[in-house]
């Protein structure tokens, strides 16, 4: 069952974005990514409104004062297991921003942080690198010679198969 | 009355030596108007010039005095009204009620610098978080705002319901309409708006602060960053500024490399806006289909200036990089393919039935309205009013390049997203015209680091309308005082008054028309 659900997540990972001060530069290439040209929607990527149905939080910008509980309270609605990705120089360590009275400088001084990915804002192709990084991570592909050794059967479900109803 | 000599004669007969006119600082010149005169001057020249609106008002800190700068835009000249209080006993006399577009203007020099506007006080906080401490601001010299103790933040009221019938519905921060935090209290009566009450602030980073602990070379920088969307007009106007005291023999060729890096933004920006509408009334085709078309544009971006969205190619005494010759084909052939793809866009947005019924009489803004608020930009020239600044005030090379100016009456969000399709398409023909007019030369000449002492305003056409740019120097590589007013700040509040008497369904699509960017809203 586990690696069913671990099956689902990574090969259908929804996203939520969050905004948490940002200049709006990463967060169009965010949404740029939806877009043909790179349309991350074909690796089952979507970008999802409510945190409750969430896997992902994508994390744009310095974390101001104002959006710093905010984003707290959107991490906490969001189901478990849950994965935060720092976007862009901002949401890794303040970048310009660093030093501003009104910003905390970085997303990790509020979240527990799984992936940063930098850049000023980073592309969209390093956007999609980082979230495919971070899948990997959660569920490491098999090499090639694991999948050589593997058994060519199909391995027995975890689940006891139902039985037939007799009528 | 267009012309600024009729416009002294007038104020100089009517105050007399009651108030000071220094003619040619700041524009057109600068009024200084002590003991509450301001009220009166600027309730004169809107009597004189019914186009007459503020543009900004500047606080700033000089020592132990505050001074509050009203900048003044009119039919064409640009004025600054000046007035001081003590620091002491910060008050002045609002003018809300002769020119309603000033209300937001007061509330943030509230909040930064500690002016009292006597009958428009601020309840609690406007841009700054709630857990800022009352009686500091962090715009006053003496007050290091990074070592400001926080208060906890106060316990959040319950969403109690409006009286009787009415239902008060929040809108963000975080929310599917909004891409980034800003929240909106919304109260209905049934399904119509008859209320609209903001809180900004939730992308405050005070650049405008930190602008002053910075050389003007790192400014460069962090300006462009108050909007992601609309970076290099932020850079021109910021280097426009500093070059009005600094006064360098800027080349030719650097100000058609300028013009055409401020286009291209301007057709990615608009574009970006025509399909980001789509996504709000639930058209998403469109969005994707717009979006789509954008992308070779953000690749001639990337061409010209070497990034996809933060190029720097402006900076003070030219631009960064030049023009390849050798991509001067791609750039042409790119533009074509978009022209040949725009009567089809152009009529989707003028007879598609889906985008009239969403977008035909929702949101009207009159002329009227338009010239009370001070609204800008496609906002403004949707309802009527023909304020492009290119035209009425040309920087950069725009007085050599022939365009159009886009207007449309009907004031209505289909009226507004129009002047954005159309300006499109005058982008396109500008990009052409520098391109194949580029004169030749070098393209940047070297400039000191330390500024004199002087102060400058420049206002410019961003993609969302009129970007105004305030600099004080103070003779070192910093500057003394940046002031931003964005575009999107003076737009806010014509949504406030369209949204009333609407039903609630049309708020995104109502809302979506003003091009909204919090980031460049809140600084």
């Amino acid at each position: 069952m586990t690696d069913t659900k671990t099956w689902a997540r990574v090969k259908s990972p929804w996203v939520l974005h969050f905004n948490s001060g940002a200049c709006n530069g990463c967060d169009i290439e965010i949404v740029a990514l939806l877009t043909p040209k790179y349309d991350v929607e074909r690796f089952g990527i979507k970008l999802e409104p409510s945190p409750r149905h969430a896997d992902v939080l994508l994390v744009t910008g310095a974390v101001t004062q104002q959006c710093a509980e905010r984003l707290k309270r959107v991490y906490d609605q969001m189901p478990q297991p849950k994965f935060v990705v720092a976007i862009g120089a901002c949401a890794c360590s303040g970048g310009v921003f660093e030093g501003n009275y009104n910003v905390l400088g970085g997303v990790d001084k509020v979240l527990p942080v799984s992936a940063y990915i930098p850049g000023c804002p980073p592309r969209p192709e390093a956007i999609i690198d980082g979230v495919v990084k971070l899948l990997n991570a959660i569920n490491p592909p098999k090499k090639k010679k694991e999948l050589a050794e593997a058994p060519k059967e199909a391995p027995k479900p975890e689940v006891a198969p139902v039985e037939e109803v007799k009528q | 009355m267009s012309n600024a000599a009729d416009m002294i004669n007038l104020l100089e007969s009517k105050f007399g030596d009651r108030i000071q006119i220094k003619q040619g600082t700041l524009e057109a010149g600068a009024i200084i108007a002590n003991n509450g005169l301001h009220y009166d001057v600027l309730k004169a020249m809107i009597e004189a010039d019914e186009k007459t609106g503020i543009t900004a008002i500047t606080g700033l800190d000089l020592g132990d005095k505050l001074g509050v700068y009203y900048h003044v835009h009119t039919a064409k000249p640009f004025f600054t009204i000046k007035a001081e209080v003590p620091k002491a006993d910060p008050k002045i006399k609002t003018v809300v009620d002769i020119h309603p577009g000033a209300l937001f203007h007061e509330l943030e020099v509230t909040d930064l610098l500690g002016v009292v506007f006597v009958g428009n006080e601020l309840q609690g906080h406007f841009v700054l978080s709630e857990n800022w401490p009352d009686g500091v601001y962090p715009l006053r010299k003496d007050v290091d705002a990074t070592k400001v103790q926080l208060v906890p933040t106060p316990e959040r009221e319950a969403n109690k319901n409006a009286e009787g019938r009415q239902v008060k519905i929040i809108i963000g921060p975080q929310h599917p309409a909004l891409l980034e935090p800003e929240k909106f209290s919304v109260t209905v009566d049934g399904e119509i708006v008859t209320k609209v009450e903001p809180r900004i602030g939730y992308v405050h980073r005070g650049i405008e602060k930190t602008a002053e602990s910075r050389s003007y070379l790192k400014d460069t920088y962090l300006v462009e960053r108050v909007c992601g969307i609309c970076n290099p007009i932020h850079a021109y106007a910021f280097v426009s500024t500093v070059e009005k005291i600094l006064k360098p023999a800027v080349p030719e060729r650097a100000e058609y490399l300028r013009v055409i890096a401020l286009e291209l933004n301007r057709l990615h920006s608009h574009l970006l806006t025509l399909g980001h509408a789509g996504l709000e009334i639930g058209y998403e085709t469109l969005f994707q289909y717009f979006w789509r078309d954008r992308e070779p544009i953000m690749d001639l971006i990337e061409l010209t200036s070497g990034n996809r969205v933060y190029g720097s190619l402006i900076t003070v005494g030219g631009v960064r990089r030049d023009l390849n010759p050798e991509h001067i084909p791609k750039i042409k052939s790119v533009l074509e393919d978009f022209r040949k793809k725009m009567p089809f866009y152009r009529k989707l947005y003028q007879e598609e039935p889906t985008l009239r019924l969403r977008m035909k009489d929702v949101g009207v803004l009159t002329r009227e309205d338009a010239l009370k608020l001070s609204v800008v930009g496609p906002v403004a020239r949707g309802s009527g009013v023909d304020m492009d600044i290119r035209k009425t005030q040309p920087y950069s090379a725009y007085d050599e390049i022939p365009f159009k100016q886009i207007v449309y009456t009907e004031g209505d969000t289909w009226a507004r997203m129009n002047v954005r399709m159309d300006e499109v398409e005058e982008s396109i023909n500008i990009i052409e015209y520098a391109v194949d007019h580029l004169p030749s030369g070098p393209v940047r000449v070297e400039v000191p680091r330390s500024v004199p002492e002087g102060e400058a305003v420049s206002s410019v056409e961003a993609p969302r309308g009129e970007l105004f740019y305030y600099v004080k120097s103070n003779g070192t590589d910093m500057p003394e005082r940046v002031k931003i007013r964005t575009p999107t700040f003076a737009n806010i509040p014509s949504f406030l008054k369209t949204a009333i008497g609407e039903s609630i369904a049309d708020v995104p699509s109502n809302f979506v028309s003003l091009d909204p960017c919090f980031s460049c809203t809140d600084r």
